[in-house]
Order: structure tokens, then sequence, then C-alpha cells
């Protein structure tokens, strides 16, 4: 039987209302994500990258169900979520795990690593006392900290004290892992120790979004990379099979490859136009006035939004 | 050419352990140096050391630093090895007119660093107080470094809340260059920025550097930054021997 995607996101789109300094500053729209599509099957893992604001962060909540969206659907394991009360959410929210960026903020500095887990597997795992302190010590031993069980947040290092908060989702046994920035500020190698806990035991069963600023990171241990540009999928591309083709997913992925991106980024058509080295003259005023969707390149799992790439098409109508 | 800093055979004690040992660094003038060494490997330790900042017990075992721009003789160590605590409470004391005038700091968390109460022309305006002689035109000033960093003229006014990221790792940037500093130290400047911000971070320093003819010791995790921008590549050792980061 072919299990259907864990996480299915459908033109989904959020826009915030950012108030003024002073109570009479006019209000003003902020489009966070405009029209993202995107799939995620069973034990796959997606990267979402792009730069601060691209909206990367906010489709992550969005899909944990944090946020509601402004427009769009967002299925889980075939089953509507949005605009569900949170009544009707709660008992399957067990399944939708979240691990934040900010280890130390999410840990209860009075806990041991061990009291962490075990606390989490009896209130939402519905454990008894004892099988949830002989479940979560041997999830901490299968993430390398058998022997820091006892140890406070505290006395964690920045790599310890992440691993426990993966350790507290992965022993409930998720079926949706969405990982926002969980290496950021760690040194090279913790990095790699932390991505190695989380993807290396994740349930069979269960998909994964990982959103990262670490490129290296994105390419060593994602099935499927989603670049995003001003709220939008600007391409989408397995880096087993094929190199981002999109101009600015490749200066995303090697920074020093091209003159650095000086924006602003164009609110009509491309928003990448000012700083594309692609958009020929040729091209140029269709670029300037239409925004270029995802459009399938000669791999079937590789889209690109540009162009500049044979078979990309324009949005639906939308010139924005 | 006379280098601005030179640090040699740098041993700093743990109780259990060495933290660094046998550590040479020089920084020229106009050049790029990296620092670079897997986690636990002592280059944050090793840069304070630099600005004779040392906060470890017993801490400093061998060791000379010399600033030669500065005096070529003075080895600032001097009675400070093997010596404890309070010789290393007396030297940071010592060499407080160093810090802010001869070298500055550019830390690796910009918007904790900078003073959340205070806009950014008044933290502008205390960091050039630091400088030997003071312009005659103090706003003008405040201008041109914004202008050097990339920042708008309206970011004098901004406090640090009021300014994303990116903004206020090129504000501290500003800071760190204010006082027309001989010597730049930056602890890992493009921590927990996006890849294209922390191109142009790391470019923007070395370029202000450049231009003000000051030297820049770079602590960095990533390869590619340290292969684009270093004249010259220190690498520490990790508690293991190894030789890993960037």
């Amino acid at each position: 039987m072919t299990q259907g995607p864990v996480v299915s996101v459908r033109g989904l789109h959020k826009t915030f209302i950012q108030s003024g300094p002073w109570p009479w500053s006019p209000r003003r729209e902020v489009h966070a994500v405009q029209g993202v599509d995107f799939d995620v099957a069973p034990g796959e893992v997606v990267a979402l990258v792009g730069q601060s604001g691209s909206g990367k962060t906010t489709v992550s909540r969005i899909v944990l169900g944090l946020e509601e969206p402004t427009r769009g659907e967002i299925w889980l394991n075939g089953s509507r979520w949005d605009g569900l009360p949170e009544s009707q959410r709660r008992g399957r929210r067990v399944d939708y795990q979240y691990v934040p960026q900010d280890a130390m903020g999410a840990l209860d500095p009075q806990q041991t690593a061990l009291e962490h887990v075990e606390e989490t597997l009896s209130v939402l795992g519905g454990l008894t006392r004892v099988e949830a302190r002989e479940k979560g010590g041997d999830m901490l031993a299968r993430l390398g900290l058998g022997k820091r069980l006892r140890a406070l947040p505290r006395e964690m290092s920045g790599g310890e004290q992440r691993r426990v908060t993966l350790a507290r989702v992965l022993a409930l046994e998720p079926r949706l892992v969405v990982a926002d920035e969980p290496t950021s500020g760690l040194d090279p190698d913790r990095r790699e120790s932390v991505l190695e806990a989380l993807i290396g035991n994740l349930p069979s069963h269960a998909g994964c979004i990982l959103v990262t600023h670490d490129m290296a990171e994105a390419r060593g241990w994602c099935d499927r990379i989603l670049a995003m540009l001003a709220g939008r999928v600007i391409e989408e591309v397995d880096l087993k099979h094929a190199e981002p083709r999109h101009p600015y997913a490749r200066v995303l992925f090697d920074p020093w490859s091209a003159p650095v991106p000086r924006g602003p980024l164009a609110s009509v058509g491309c928003p990448f136009l000012h700083d594309c080295g692609l958009a020929s003259e040729g091209l140029r005023g269709r670029c300037a006035s239409t925004v270029p969707v995802l459009a399938p390149q000669d791999d079937p799992r590789h889209s690109v939004a540009c162009f500049a790439h044979a078979g990309a098409s324009a949005a639906g109508g939308g010139s924005r | 050419m006379t280098a601005l800093v030179e640090l040699r055979d740098l041993c700093i004690r743990a109780p259990e352990r060495a933290l660094v040992d046998g550590v040479d660094v020089t920084v020229m003038p106009g050049r790029v140096t990296a620092l670079v060494g897997p986690s636990g490997a002592g280059k944050s330790l090793t840069a304070r050391a630099v600005m004779c900042v040392l906060d470890v017990a017993p801490g400093l075992e061998r060791g000379e630093l010399r600033y030669p721009a500065l005096d070529p003789h003075t080895d600032w160590y001097e009675g400070v090895r093997g010596a404890g605590v309070r010789a290393q409470q007396a030297l940071l004391r010592r060499s407080r007119s160093l810090r802010g005038a001869y070298l500055t700091y550019s830390p690796q968390a910009a918007s904790s660093a900078l003073n959340p109460g205070r806009t950014i022309g008044h933290q502008l305006a205390l960091a050039i107080g630091r400088r030997a002689e003071a312009p005659t035109d103090l706003s003008g000033e405040i201008r041109r470094i914004l202008d050097q960093v990339g920042l708008a003229h309206t970011a004098s006014a901004a406090l640090p809340r009021e300014l994303s990221g990116g903004m206020a790792q090129r504000a501290a940037l500003a800071i760190a260059v204010a006082p027309k500093p001989r010597l730049v130290i930056a602890d890992e400047p493009e921590t927990g920025l996006d890849p294209v911000l922390r191109r142009a971070v790391i470019e923007l320093l070395v370029d202000v550097c450049r231009d003000e003819g000051a030297g820049l010791l770079l602590i960095s995790h990533h390869a590619s930054t340290v292969r684009r921008i270093a004249d010259d590549v220190v690498r520490l050792r990790g508690p293991d021997g190894e030789e890993g980061g960037a």
C-alpha cells in the first residue's frame, strides 16, 4: 500500500498586519507567504532554506498550526488541519512535533535530562511514570546521553541541550518533526552530531521539515530542498541528482560565486530582478512584469521559478 | 612593516589540562589573520589573550605578548606567567587603555552586545570618544561611519531593538571601527546570519579594516570565508589533537 504524504500544503498565503510605532501610525500589510505548495512524504527530510525574512519559519509554524494561514490549505496525513478549532487539534498535536532553535529557553532549568523526556512521555504520550522513565532513558542513550541522565540544562553543552530537546520529541514517535534551525550557534562538528541524532532516529513513518541557514546541512542531510525568496518557493531540488539553477538559489548555496545581492527585492515581477545576472534583454520585460512560477526541469523532482530556464511559466494572474 | 601584535608560545592551563599550548599569532597592518580550529581548541581564549584578557585559573603558564607597532620592547605578560589570577587581573587593569583605542573587539552576538537603552548614534559617539584625537565635527563623523558600513543616517536615532539582525551586526561593526583602532578582533561575526548576509558582513569588515589600514584577527568556522579572505591562517588543535573546523 502506498502511503500518502505526511504534509500537503496547497496555495498557502499569510499576510501580517504591521502596526507603526505610534497608535495613529498607518498600518501596512506584510505578505510573508505568497502561494506555497509542497508535500512531505513519510521518511522524507525536506529542507526549507532562504535568507532571514523569506518566510520559511512562517510556513513551518503554519504547518504545525501555530499560525493560521490567510489563504490556502494544510493537510496532515490526509486530514484537513487548517481552520480546525484547538479542541479538535489538541489530540493530534502529539504526532506533529516542533524542535525549537533556542534549546536552553525550551528546557526547564530545574529538571534533569531524564525528567524532561519522562514528563513529556507521561503527559503527552500517556505512559506510566515507570514506562516513561525506561523509554526516556533508552531514547537519551540512543542520542549519546546515556551518562548524562541526571545532568541539569546548565551543566550541559549546547549540543547536549539540543539533544535533550530532540529526545523529548523523538520519544513520542511523531509523524512529523519540524526543526527550526536546530543547530544554530553550534560549531560545525556539534552541528553534525545534532543532525545525526535527529535524522538518524526519526521513526520510519515520519517526515521532517528542517528550516536551516546552513546549506552544507541541507545538502548533506536532506532528500529535497525548497529554496524560498520573498514568501515564495523559487526552486525545489534534490541535490543528489541536480544542482540549483535559480540565480538566487545559486547565491544561497555559494555566496562567494557572484556579487552579493544588493536588493531591494522587486515588488512587481520577479523579486530577484534587480540582482539577477540571467535576465537577458529579451527576457527583462517579462521578468519585470510577471512573477515566474515553479516549472519542472529535466528531472521531475526539480522545478525552478525563473523565465531564463526553459519551461517556466507565469503566476496565475498575479503580477505583484 | 611592523606587526600590530606578536603572541609567542601561548600556554594557558585549566586545573586538569592545557587549554591552549604553544600558539603563535602575528597580525600585520592591513592584513587578515584567521584563527581556526575545532570546538574547544581555544580560539576565543587565544583572541582574548591577545587583548590581555585572561580569566582562567591557574591561567597563563608560558607566552610573550608584544604590540610592536606601539612598543617593540614591552612584553605585556611579564610578571603574569605562572603568577595566578591576581596577576592576570592586574594585567587586565593595566591594559585598559589599549582596548578601544589600539584594538577593538567585535563580538559574536551583535544584538546582545549593543546597549539596548542607547541610540546607535549615542553609542557611536562614545566609541569615537576613545580616539586619541577627537574629530571636529562629531555628527559628520557619525554619518561617515554609518555610510561606511552601509547604514542609513536615520539609524543614528534608532534603538538596537528597531534594527534587523543584519543591521544590528553592521551597527556593532561600526562601533568596533569608530575609535579608529589599529587592530580589530572579530569573534565569529557571521554567527546566526544567513549565507548572503554572512558574506556581506565579512566583506564589509575586511573592506573597512583595509580602508583604515587596520589589521583583522578573525575567528571563523566557515571554511569558505577563511579561504576567500584570510591572508594568514593560524590553526589550533582540538582537545583530542584533531585539526577540524574551517
